[in-house]
């Protein structure tokens, strides 16, 4: 676990100039994430810690490169579902001995599905349907700048109070199929149980990592909202276990653990499970055309 | 029904013929086969004959790399040079150049598809496999920019050797579904010289399982060329239509076919194309089922097989070399034309067809009847293995 800044309100306040009403709203990764309004509205404002200076040509850390690589992704994916860069741009700067970089981001007012999940168990099917279609339109505005998530779970999906519409955030690990990889080999970024098979099953990763590895991921996702149940996880099991369960164990239809689900959803989200990329969707539109044929969204 | 001539040398009135009576869906025409003013005469008059006839031009482009090349017109096309090596496929322009000239060419013909210039793969993990990516991915850019031109479909031509490993099958199917293409024509290319329908269990396996993922999974339009009976279970499978020609050498794709060769072949045996079994067999081994009066359980049930039974035995009928062609892709016809298009009901189907079909061989042997080594049934039992390998690959 990286190390995180450590910062008061006060100190928040100093390094954003104009931004008021500071409230911390959690942790994330390497990052500490605050709420802060800019020009009246309601603004993320994420700080990561860097490492010190050592006076020789200090190279580009990580942190730094993957910091870029988010807020460029924010900045260019023109999907209503993907989180959008606020104004305060990718900035680096000293406090208390610290060495910090900040930004901020839209602040999107809403509940995660983790935490729905945790209360009310599953989502109705109706409700996995939005999800599925407006994470569907955030891993398309992706893909069209060349990008993937590579960490689509509940935790980073937002409900909005207002809208309603799901939001994705956190494109901290984003992967850029033609740009430089920022993982070092062998290194897997995300979150396990998320993991498409093609994570850890193939050498060149490179060569096959596509918007089908994020489709892989909101279907894990969709499967448990609608089911409450994990297709590939149970508490207490190894990450071995899991890694053998995704790479082999196909998951029982949905509609047999929630029984009453719409003709042809087991369909769609299985076949977001396939275990290799080319059982899966290979355009968007046709996951978008085959939820929106089950007449529920 | 979705049968497709393989055109070939010496094509006669043989295609007016067949889809006169209703035997082809289509013709795939061979540029090496005609000269480029007789091919755009024999596709004018071949629509002529039939709106709805789909029409395609292999332009062999993959000729261009076998030593010495067995080409006979093709020097006359714009796009084909004898003598390429994988230096030539070197540089993105080079590539270009040989899209635009092969699909050019295509464009003014008047055919349905477009098919992309290729090269052949011998393993996934060679560098021509790359080549054919590359070649692969340039055509569909010089497509995407063409204004009315027919559907492109991406050639692959591959040894059936490649298919061994699933893991480098996966991949492949991995990146030709990244595509945005509308189809795939796909020639397996075959190691055995001789024409038979053995084809290596987990190869064959691996094959419909490629035409399952592109074909049914992933909607792409499936050409399976040079595919003869092996293409009834690729159809089952997933594909949209197979190829069979005239001659021995266009019903199976072997590129000694296409490399030249001191002397020339024996002329072909009489053949008769059975249905029950699966096979073609020998006109003598026709007559020796006659002899023991089971004719009718190898009949196909088409009606060139009129020849046959007006006479008084196979072997004493009229049949000859023109009636045994055009009986064959009756007969391939018939067969396709009982499957349904749902995938699970025919692969169920095509497993039933060749138990019975082994059940029929055996009964024959035991009762006397002498095949040649290469009109056995052995085919049937490395078919129903890759049906069984495929079905668990598939989960169906």
């Amino acid at each position: 676990m990286a190390e995180l800044p450590r910062l008061t309100l006060e100190q928040v306040a100093g390094l954003v100039p104009g931004a008021s009403n500071i409230r911390p709203i959690g942790k994330g990764g390497q990052k500490l994430v605050f709420c802060g309004d800019i020009d009246g509205r309601p603004f993320a404002l994420k700080f990561a810690l860097l490492p010190a200076l050592t006076g020789d040509a200090d190279p580009q850390t990580e942190v730094e490169a993957r910091a870029a690589r988010e807020v460029e992704t924010m900045r260019d994916c023109d999907s209503p579902h993907m989180v959008k860069l606020g104004p305060v741009g990718l900035t680096v700067s000293e406090c208390e001995g610290q060495r910090l970089l900040f930004f901020s981001e839209e602040f999107v007012d809403g509940e995660d599905v983790a935490a729905i999940l945790q209360r009310d168990r599953r989502l109705a099917a109706l409700e996995v349907v939005r999800l599925g279609l407006h994470v569907a339109d955030a891993i398309r505005g992706l893909w069209d700048i060349g990008k993937i998530h590579r960490d689509i779970k509940p935790h980073n999906i937002v409900r909005g109070k207002a809208s309603g519409d799901y939001v994705l955030l956190d494109a901290g690990y984003a992967f850029d199929v033609v740009g430089e990889s920022l993982s070092q080999s062998f290194v897997l970024v995300g979150t396990v149980p998320y993991f498409p098979p093609e994570r850890f099953d193939y050498t060149n990763r490179r060569s096959v990592m596509d918007f089908r590895s994020d489709l892989f991921s909101l279907g894990v996702t969709m499967y448990q909202a609608v089911t409450g149940v994990h297709p590939f996880w149970t508490a207490g099991e190894t990450s071995h276990q899991v890694f053998a369960r995704i790479l082999n164990q196909r998951p029982r239809p949905p509609s047999t653990i929630q029984p009453g689900l719409p003709a042809g959803l087991d369909d769609i989200i299985l076949r977001l499970l396939g275990k290799a990329p080319h059982l899966r969707y290979r355009k968007i539109e046709q996951f978008v055309t085959a939820l929106r044929g089950l007449g529920v969204a | 029904m979705a049968l497709y001539a393989q055109h070939g040398h010496g094509k006669s009135d043989k295609l007016t013929e067949a889809i006169g009576k209703g035997s082809l869906d289509g013709v795939i025409f061979a540029a090496r086969n005609e000269q480029p003013d007789n091919l755009r005469a024999a596709i004018a008059e071949t629509r002529s004959l039939s709106k709805a006839i789909t029409l395609l031009v292999d332009p062999q482009f993959y000729v261009s790399t076998f030593v010495p090349p067995r080409d006979r017109y093709l020097p006359q096309y714009p796009y084909y040079k004898a003598g390429r090596v994988a230096a030539d496929f070197v540089g993105a322009k080079r590539l270009q150049q040989y899209s635009k000239s092969t699909l050019d060419f295509q464009v003014g013909l008047g055919v349905d598809r477009l098919i992309s210039p290729s090269v052949y793969v011998g393993s996934f993990e060679d560098r021509w496999f790359q080549i054919a990516l590359n070649l692969a991915d340039a055509s569909l850019t010089y497509h995407a920019g063409l204004k009315k031109a027919p559907p492109l479909l991406l050639t692959f031509l591959i040894d059936e050797y490649a298919f061994a490993s699933n893991q480098l099958v996966d991949d492949f199917l991995d990146q030709v579904t990244t595509w945005d293409v509308h189809g795939v024509y796909l020639i397996p290319t075959r190691t055995e010289s001789t024409y038979s329908q053995r084809f290596e269990a987990v190869h064959f396996a691996s094959l419909l399982y490629a035409a399952h993922v592109l074909g049914q999974i992933n909607g792409f339009e499936i050409v399976a060329g040079y595919t003869d009976f092996c293409g009834l279970l690729l159809r089952s499978a997933g594909v949209k239509a197979f190829g069979s020609g005239w001659a021995q050498s266009a019903r199976r794709f072997d590129r000694s076919s296409f490399i030249q060769r001191k002397g020339g072949g024996r002329p072909p045996r009489l053949r008769y194309a059975s249905g029950p079994l699966l096979n073609s067999v020998l006109l003598s081994e026709l007559e020796q089922i006659a002899d023991i009066s089971e004719l009718d359980s190898v009949l196909s049930g088409v009606p060139l097989d009129d020849e046959i039974t007006k006479a008084g035995s196979p072997e004493s009928s009229a049949w000859n070399q023109r009636l045994s062609e055009l009986h064959h892709w009756q007969t391939l016809a018939k067969l396709d034309a009982e499957l349904t298009g749902e995938e699970g009901a025919d692969v169920d189907k095509i497993a039933a067809d060749i138990v019975s079909a082994n059940a029929l061989y055996a009964m024959l042997q035991n009762s006397g009847v002498v095949f040649d080594r290469n009109t056995t049934g052995d085919h049937l039992a490395e078919w129903g293995e890759a049906v069984k390998l495929f079905r668990e690959r598939a989960e169906l």
